[in-house]
């Protein structure tokens, strides 16, 4: 890919993920939730893989993670359903209840329905992002076992831009 | 233990374990052990739940707390936590076989426990929209077991299937919008309520989306297409858990859909489904004879048998749909014997295998004849002289039919000389075999101690026909 899409790729990167938390943290009142965030976070991150191939892409941060993070983001989104019933209390039930002291961090509600978001945002944006690493490495292999004269054999486009 | 920890536990603790060992090698023996342990505590909580239905009551709990309409209804009545508790013991016995057989791919311990936590929880919802999500939490899982041991002929099929499945849960997903736009509520006994007042016109385009759909999972006839290519490659194991429950998705849809939320539509439909299923007996019978594979005319028999499930929900009232309870769990049970043994090679196979080919038939000690009388009894309360006569003739039909292809099997796969240094000379571990002879004993215990099964059919249809109204 040329120079200006890898330009505006790289610049692009911090503020999705930062546009993502936020989305994350501003739910509850306003709209956003884990979902949103998850699917804004993994935009970003596809995006560099479309802009810098592969194997650059694998060195960001957070991408080495990802296919454990969505088992984790589930994970944590069933605790969140279970630790109310071995409570003794309806599945899902928040804490603190219904007009409890609540904690406020800045803006951000500290309260359980928070952390089942993060979780949905960790399954939302660890299957994104590890379906498209897994996805890239199968291109990669199959390139790589091609051998060096794959344009003889009609390779598309896309694998060669990936090489160069 | 509460009723909500119970409704909880079922579909919680194999859903976490699950995710748990999606992140460890499934080919270690502990780890199939461990899924085996955590789907037998869910069994145990099944069943202790049907106990609890069966003697007090629908038990429901909402999420959070919630008043009913704002939070998610979880909601067990007997014909929910009858299937659930099928279902969960089909599955446990499939996995408990492939381990002890060898468990040849990481992630299978893993994914059966997503197909159990996802089939619980459609059984033991009262939300629609939750029936639907954990309706594709269950079947993504069956797609990817298809393919398990990842020969040609498997990806092949589990590609199909999934394509053919995908294009039912649009259907389903459209349906349940359709259904939530003329009720304005997604909650089931709501649902119920609301539909009397609703245009009929839209009412019967919804009904039969449903009913596609639904066909669709089950493979009636003519929406099979695709099943016989799915089940022939599957691995048994995976045939068992496809047939002998997951199939019951279809089952219990058709009873919750028809007899219980839309069930004026289901009696304005009854010449419709009665035919279909008519069809569905004669067409799957007449392919399995035809057929010579084992696994390829359990494949058609499949296709037959649900007709008597449709042919029973047709005919409605508390006869039929406890009939089609009633053969719904006798053939599930049938189905995971028969795809069971037909993997195996070795002493006392063969006799489980006929077993199950005898309750296939319903020929009497095994559990099958109570399903046939069953669906005998609805046939004669059937409308008037002519139909019911037809109904039973048609049965009778069936069954002679499922004589001669059960029979043929026997001949084909037992009987007959093999040939020598085929796949067949290995012998089976012997542990494999135990558990498809306890399976067949349970089915000949079922069949000499039926009362349980009635029981249960006579109360799940009763609750139906009360929050359904027609009958």
């Amino acid at each position: 890919m040329g120079v200006m899409p890898r330009t505006v790729a790289k610049l692009l990167f911090l503020p999705t993920l930062v546009a993502a938390v936020a989305i994350l943290v501003k739910g509850y009142a306003q709209t956003g939730d884990g979902f949103s965030a998850g699917v804004v976070a993994s935009l970003g991150m596809v995006l560099q893989y479309l802009a810098f191939g592969r194997r650059e892409a694998e060195k960001l941060p957070l991408v080495g993670f990802a296919g454990r993070g969505a088992f984790v983001g589930l994970l944590i989104g069933l605790l969140v359903a279970a630790v109310p019933v071995a409570l003794g209390d309806p599945v899902f039930n928040h804490y603190p209840g219904p007009g409890a002291h609540v904690v406020y961090l800045g803006t951000l509600e500290l309260i359980t329905p928070v952390l089942f978001d993060v979780g949905v945002f960790l399954l939302v944006f660890g299957f994104a992002v590890g379906s498209v690493r897994a996805i890239a490495n199968t291109i990669t292999r199959e390139e790589e076992y091609r051998g060096p004269d794959a344009d003889d054999l009609g390779v598309e486009d896309l694998a060669k831009g990936e090489r160069r | 233990m509460t009723g909500s920890t119970l409704l909880v536990l079922p579909v919680g603790l194999p859903w976490a374990l699950a995710v748990a060992l999606a992140l460890l090698n499934g080919r270690r023996p502990w780890v199939g052990w461990l899924a085996v342990a955590g789907l037998g505590a869910s069994l145990v909580s099944v069943v202790m739940l049907t106990f609890r239905v069966l003697r007090e009551g629908p038990v429901e709990t909402v999420t959070g707390g919630w008043p009913a309409g704002v939070g998610i209804v979880l909601r067990a009545d007997v014909l929910g936590a009858t299937f659930a508790a099928v279902s969960v013991g089909v599955i446990l016995v499939s996995l408990v076989y492939e381990v002890f057989v060898g468990v040849r791919s990481r992630t299978f311990p893993a994914l059966v426990l997503f197909l159990a936590a996802g089939l619980s929880g459609l059984f033991l919802t009262g939300d629609v929209f939750n029936f639907y999500v954990f309706f594709e939490v269950s079947m993504t899982a069956a797609y990817i077991l298809t393919g398990y041991r990842e020969q040609d002929y498997q990806v092949r099929g589990a590609f199909i299937f999934a394509v053919v499945n995908l294009l039912g849960s649009v259907i389903f997903l459209i349906a349940i919008a359709a259904l939530y736009h003329v009720t304005g509520t997604l909650e089931m006994a709501t649902v119920a309520e609301r539909v009397r007042e609703v245009n009929p016109n839209s009412l019967i385009t919804i009904a039969t989306a449903i009913f596609v759909a639904f066909s669709l999972k089950l493979g009636l006839f003519p929406f099979h297409f695709w099943l016989p290519v799915v089940y022939v490659g599957s691995h048994a194991p995976v045939a068992a858990i496809l047939s002998g429950a997951l199939a019951n998705i279809g089952n219990y849809g058709l009873l919750r859909f028809g007899g219980d939320i839309l069930s004026e539509e289901l009696a304005l439909g009854a010449t419709a489904v009665l035919v279909l299923g008519s069809a569905s007996i004669i067409y799957g019978a007449l392919q399995a004879i035809s057929r010579r594979e084992p696994s390829e005319v359990l494949a058609y028999s499949t296709i037959g048998q649900v007709g008597y499930v449709l042919v029973a929900l047709g005919i409605g009232g508390t006869v039929g749909f406890s009939a089609a309870l009633i053969y719904a769990v006798v053939n599930s049970l049938n189905k995971a014997l028969l795809f069971l043994v037909a993997g195996l090679r070795g002493p006392f196979v063969a006799a489980a295998f006929a077993v199950g080919a005898f309750s296939l038939m319903g020929v009497p000690p095994a559990v099958g004849f109570i399903g046939k009388i069953a669906v005998f009894k609805a046939g004669l309360a059937a409308g008037g002289v002519i139909q019911a006569t037809l109904l039973v003739a048609l049965i009778f039909l069936g069954s002679a039919l499922s004589f001669v292809y059960a029979l043929q099997i026997y001949q084909r796969a037992f009987l007959a000389k093999e040939p020598q240094g085929g796949l067949w000379d290995k012998t089976s571990p012997w542990t494999a075999r135990a558990l498809v002879v306890a399976l067949a004993a349970l089915v000949l215990a079922m069949g000499l101690w039926p009362e349980p099964l009635l029981v249960l059919g006579e109360e799940a249809a009763t609750n139906l026909i009360e929050s359904g109204g027609s009958p």
